[in-house]
């Protein structure tokens, strides 16, 4: 966590731009030298680099992460309000990308060519439509065409859909190739034969034994996949106009509002170590081999 | 999470040093879509190096009278918002995006594999030290990382490269890292050491040749994966600078007229597919190949 | 019935979007002159919530005082109100004051306030609340910079008695009622600006049909109908509280999805619509076309004669003349833009226009350019002098030009090479973009400038608007250097005589125009699209926000 907060409080410095034409206004302001200078000392942004990093280290030691330059409102307050949605559509869509890359993978693996041609040729495509143009098109149908849901999240369920379907689908089509993998590793496994040797359908095969191999790469990627969702959260959120952090984040860094910047990246790293966290527990109940040997 | 990746790649590694069962299981893609592949790749190809023998139309003579013109048989793809020919830009585009997609993949690439074989080779402090440094990268958003460099370095196709580039490489970097702890602790590397090899040789004769395969595959997804990040630089209005046709930037540019002219967004869209789809199906092959020669 | 201020149809369905656009341009005008206002509709109903999304960038306070931006001025309006308003003529009209009087040297003003009126808090408004309002806004530690460039010549204010308060100016100031019509200048309650700038951000305190009620970061602002409201300005046809409880004001940023919503009826009005969807909108009953563009200066691309190519006169005019940008406007905007000649817009009744100087010709181009000296060419067809290419840096704000007019700026970009110009467009972020004028890296540039009055001018045109503030922003981007367009400017702004102000202005405009030192485009785009639902609605000719005093919803 100290490692992110000072790599992100040298990064913004590198961006060109006054932190006190940040804090009046924005850039184009027509603030007076004056005003600049009361800002200034207001802020400590007149002392040394050094001094201002030292005090943002000490302020995040006590929980404080300052105030927003450009919203004058502390930045714990404002984030406070905005995780929860970010954090609620990227779980569910991280779940649903879960399910649809399991069953694409379960359905065309060991199918046949043509079967796993066609499979491979929807996960490649799925992994490739850009979020933006993914949210556009659906929109254009659920939306405009057969007006079953609606393009503005206003915090109903129906509203979180489509943000929900635009991040899972790209998710799901990286997802379900990792799976593909890993289930055909499986199904080459001398229990598998096995298992058929004993007489079991191919179903109750991919259902009771090859699902947990076909699952584990996927949990032990979703740290990754959370991260990327917070990126495509940056875009969706600008899209269906939900509040949140990627928005919040985008506003911030086109206003060098630091103070957000920072707080938005500790916040993401502090939900990545959770995150990776959970995975692990999550892989030792799903892999049996994990929970044998007692944790390094 | 790293153990946990090491002992999944592990088990990855020795299935995957199992080529006959592997082999046999694993169904051939069929040879026509090899062969489609290879054309597109081909044209591709033919496409950056001559534009101008693929083209129709200059790609970059607007007349505002024929803008939004749909597919037909003087404009194949149809016309952009300034009569622009979209099938001649796509081609002109071809250079650009695949310098984009396939520069930025090499950048992470080469940062992945620089931190990866420090990690997986460097002891047990380095690859502590560059676990957790990738793991901060990691954790910085890749969108959050390629704005800070764009808003540094200012927008263009140059900047959106090495920030698609550097957003991506904490991703290989960790996979490369797997690959390498499984094959070093894999059987026949372990007989290398038993054998008296040095370091480098092994890392050179039996790690490098392991660990490339499967990363080159990986990188064939990662170029039309690069192109699709720098499309969304461009929507959000720092990618490519006009009039350069990028498909990402066409792409950003169609989405706004997307109920009135689809073929705007869906052709682009398609090579951006096209090519992701087909580097795959060849990189595929080429891997098969290879794994059958060694 | 009152004369419309703004062109309101609602054309009939019209099959296909393209070939509709074309005929679109006559079918506007036409309805425009027909006061097109939809009052004919019906009584007007009591009640309902209005659903506004917002394309315009949320605003980091909602004090217009603090900063001064147009989405700060869009939502303020709902809430807050100004001393004077303007008519759909261009004429200033009462408000908050019913009545002013200039002394005879015209450096005293003094307002009489209506009376009996309350902000929303129970604050009476009096002539101490103007004084407080104007310290408030004069004060540096409000960050104010649109107000209090507007009331640069006000030296203090006085109070008269409770209703009557006097503006002492430092200079004749022709363009004081302008200024004080704008919502940057809005009067509030003092006992809301007492509460310091972080509450009165949140929720300013005003005398309007609205009071914001609650204002959810990023998502919305909810704001309730004031029961109480007695201040309607002179030209509204509601004089009573507003008939809608309540507004809903949305921010969505995306132009698809605003158009999405409004056409699923999540939401009742939109504004900054695409062109092409106002275009398609026009074919559809269910919606109606509020076009309103805003005052102050028109869309234009200013040409920096601060420095080489463009200190030399023929070279501006060269690019100008090799510069199409018609056909352009006419296929990119759907037919919904109307081609300026002016420095100023339409909306403003001393606007000058010449069309002539404006004229396209390629070989006049070329012929001056060879006399200017740029006769050598390169390899790509860029004009050189003396090993210098003929090159135009053009940064772009994405955030201040829609789609379509970053479009025609490629095709700028395309018929300026023609005559061997090399056109550089760098699309930038707003910080970004400031920055590049502000280190003078750019030849040419659009930048937008709303304000109420010919006085807009001054500001973008005065020499001494080239001085950068201490953020390195300066208003005359063409870098417009000419001793006698600041005299005709610095007279005109002072002058008490109407007809001497508007010729003055012309001779301005005439210099300016002439001088080659801009590309006019066309008006400041802003426009609305209101569901069918939506009556009575219209846009303040002031500055071009929504106003719903006079808006019910039906069915």
């Amino acid at each position: 966590m100290w490692a992110v907060a000072t790599l992100t409080f040298f990064a913004i410095r590198l961006i060109p731009g006054d932190p006190a034409q940040a804090i009046l206004g924005g850039p184009g302001s027509q603030a007076s030298q004056e005003a600049l200078d009361q800002v200034r000392r207001d802020y400590g942004l007149d002392q040394p680099l050094i001094v201002q990093y030292v005090a943002m280290l000490g302020r995040l030691l006590t929980g404080d992460l300052g105030d927003s330059y450009a919203l004058k409102v502390p930045v714990a307050e404002l984030l406070g309000a905005q995780i929860g949605g970010t954090l609620l559509l990227a779980v569910l869509s991280l779940a649903l990308s879960w399910v649809l890359a399991l069953a694409l993978s379960l359905v065309s693996t060991g199918r046949g060519r043509v079967a796993t041609a066609v499979g491979e040729g929807v996960e490649l495509t799925a992994a490739a439509l850009p979020q933006f143009w993914l949210a556009a098109v659906l929109i254009a149908i659920f939306s405009t065409g057969l007006g079953w849901l609606p393009p503005v999240a206003t915090g109903t369920p129906s509203g979180l859909v489509l943000p929900v379907v635009t991040l899972a689908i790209p998710l799901a089509g990286f997802l379900a190739q990792v799976m593909r993998e890993s289930l055909l590793d499986a199904m080459s496994q001398p229990f598998v034969i096995s298992a058929r040797a004993r007489g079991e359908s191919a179903l109750g095969i991919r259902l009771r034994h090859t699902i947990r191999h076909a699952a584990l790469p996927g949990i032990s990627l979703s740290g990754w996949a959370l991260g990327w969702l917070l990126s495509g959260a940056v875009v969706v959120e600008t899209i269906f106009a939900i509040p949140g952090l990627g928005r919040t984040l985008l506003q911030a860094v086109t206003l060098r509002d630091i103070p957000v910047v920072t707080g938005v990246v500790l916040l993401i790293a502090l939900v990545y170590v959770v995150m990776t966290v959970l995975t692990d527990l999550a892989a030792r109940i799903a892999d049996p081999r994990l929970r044998q040997e007692a944790p390094r | 999470m790293s153990e946990l990746e090491l002992r999944q790649t592990t088990i990855d590694a020795e299935v995957a040093h199992a080529p006959a069962l592997r082999r046999g299981r694993r169904p051939r893609l069929p040879r026509a879509g090899t062969f489609v592949a290879g054309a597109f790749v081909v044209f591709l190809l033919v496409a950056t190096a001559f534009p101008g023998l693929l083209e129709t139309h200059d790609p970059n003579q607007i007349a505002p009278s024929e803008a939004f013109e749909s597919p037909s048989l003087a404009h194949w793809f149809g016309t952009d918002e300034s009569g622009r020919d979209i099938y001649s830009r796509v081609v002109e585009g071809t250079g650009t995006s695949l310098l984009i997609g396939v520069t930025a993949t090499f950048i992470g690439l080469a940062l992945g594999l620089v931190l990866g074989v420090l990690a997986g080779f460097g002891g047990r402090v380095v690859d502590y030290g560059v676990n957790r440094l990738v793991e901060v990268l990691f954790a910085f958003p890749g969108l959050l990382l390629a704005l800070l460099v764009i808003v540094v370095y200012g927008p263009g196709p140059v900047t959106a490269t090495i920030a698609v580039g550097l957003s991506t490489a904490p991703g290989y970097a960790r996979i490369i890292r797997g690959q390498f702890v499984a094959i070093r602790s894999s059987h026949y590397v372990e007989a290398a050491r038993v054998l008296g090899h040095s370091r480098p040789r092994i890392i050179a004769r039996h790690v490098l040749p392991n660990a490339l395969i499967p990363i080159f595959v990986l990188a064939t997804l990662g170029v039309g994966q690069a192109i699709v990040w720098a499309a969304a630089l461009s929507y959000l209005g720092l990618g490519a600078q006009p009039p350069a046709p990028e498909w990402g930037a066409m792409l950003a540019a169609g989405r706004t007229y997307l109920s009135v002219a689809w073929w705007m967004t869906v052709f682009p869209g398609l090579m951006i597919v096209g090519t992701t789809i087909s580097t795959t199906v060849l990189g595929r092959a080429l891997a098969r190949r290879g794994k059958g020669d060694a | 019935m009152r004369a419309a201020p703004v062109t309101t149809t609602t054309t009939k369905r019209r099959a296909g979007v393209i070939a509709g656009a074309v005929a679109l341009v006559s079918a506007i005008t036409l309805a425009g002159c027909q006061a097109a206002e939809p009052e004919a509709s019906g009584d007007p109903v009591e009640g309902g919530t209005l659903v506004y999304a917002s394309g315009d960038a949320e605003p980091t306070c909602l004090d217009p005082h603090v900063g001064g931006n147009y989405p700060q001025a869009l939502i303020s309006a709902q809430f807050l109100e100004s001393l004077v308003s303007r008519d759909a003529t261009g004429e200033i009209i009462p408000w908050l004051a019913e009545s002013w009087e200039p002394s005879d040297d015209r450096l005293a003003w003094e307002f009489t306030l209506r009376e009996g009126i309350e902000f929303t808090d129970g604050t009476p408004l009096d002539a101490e609340a103007v004084k407080v309002n104007v310290e408030h806004l004069k004060d540096p530690a409000t960050q104010s910079s649109t107000g209090y460039l507007a009331l640069g010549k006000v030296e203090a204010v006085e109070v008269v008695s409770d209703t009557v308060a006097r503006f002492v100016l430092s200079a004749p100031d022709s363009a004081l009622l302008e200024s004080l019509a704008q919502p940057w200048t809005a009067i509030q309650s003092p006992a809301g600006i007492a509460r310091g700038m972080d509450a009165n951000c949140q929720a300013p305190i005003g005398t309007g049909p609205f009071i914001v009620d609650e204002w959810v970061k990023q998502d919305h602002v909810t704001l309730v109908r004031n029961d109480d409201y007695a201040s309607a300005p002179a030209d509204a046809a509601n004089t009573g509280p507003a008939y809608l409880e309540g507004i809903e004001w949305r921010f969505v940023p995306d132009s698809s999805t605003r158009y999405a919503a409004l056409q699923g009826g999540q939401v009742d009005v939109i504004d900054n619509p695409q062109p092409d969807t106002i275009a398609a909108a026009q074919g559809d009953d269910a919606f109606t076309w509020l076009d309103a563009p805003r005052p102050g200066a028109s869309n234009r691309i200013e040409l920096n004669s601060g420095q080489a190519p463009f200190d030399d006169e023929r070279v501006r005019e060269a690019f100008i003349r090799a510069v199409e940008v018609n056909d352009g406007i006419e296929s990119l905007f759907f037919g919904t833009a109307q081609r300026s000649y002016s420095p100023l817009s339409s909306r403003e009744p001393l606007a000058y226009s010449d069309a002539s100087l404006f004229e396209t010709d390629l070989e006049a181009a070329n012929a001056l350019l060879d006399e200017a000296g740029w006769t050598a060419r390169d390899s790509d067809g860029t004009r050189m002098k003396d090993g210098a290419r003929l090159t135009l840096r053009f940064p772009v704000s994405t955030n201040q030009s829609i789609p379509a007019e970053q479009s025609l700026f490629e095709q700028v970009q395309a018929t300026a090479k023609q005559a061997g110009f090399d056109v550089v467009i760098s699309l930038l972020d707003l910080s970004s973009w400031y920055g590049a004028l502000a280190v003078n890296e750019y030849e040419i540039v659009s930048a937008p400038y709303t304000k109420v009055g010919p006085d807009v001018l001054r500001i973008l045109y005065h020499s001494d608007s080239i001085i950068p503030a201490p953020s390195g922003y300066f208003a005359n981007l063409s870098q417009l250097d000419d001793p006698e367009v600041d005299a005709l400017l610095t007279e005109a702004a002072s002058t008490s005589d109407p007809a001497e102000r508007a010729a003055l202005y012309e001779q301005a405009q005439q210099l300016i125009l002439g001088g080659y030192y801009l590309l006019p485009l066309y008006d400041q785009q802003n426009s609305f699209l209101l569901s069918a639902d939506v009556k009575g609605a219209r846009a303040m000719p002031t500055v071009s926000t929504p106003s719903f005093l006079d808006a019910w919803l039906i069915g």
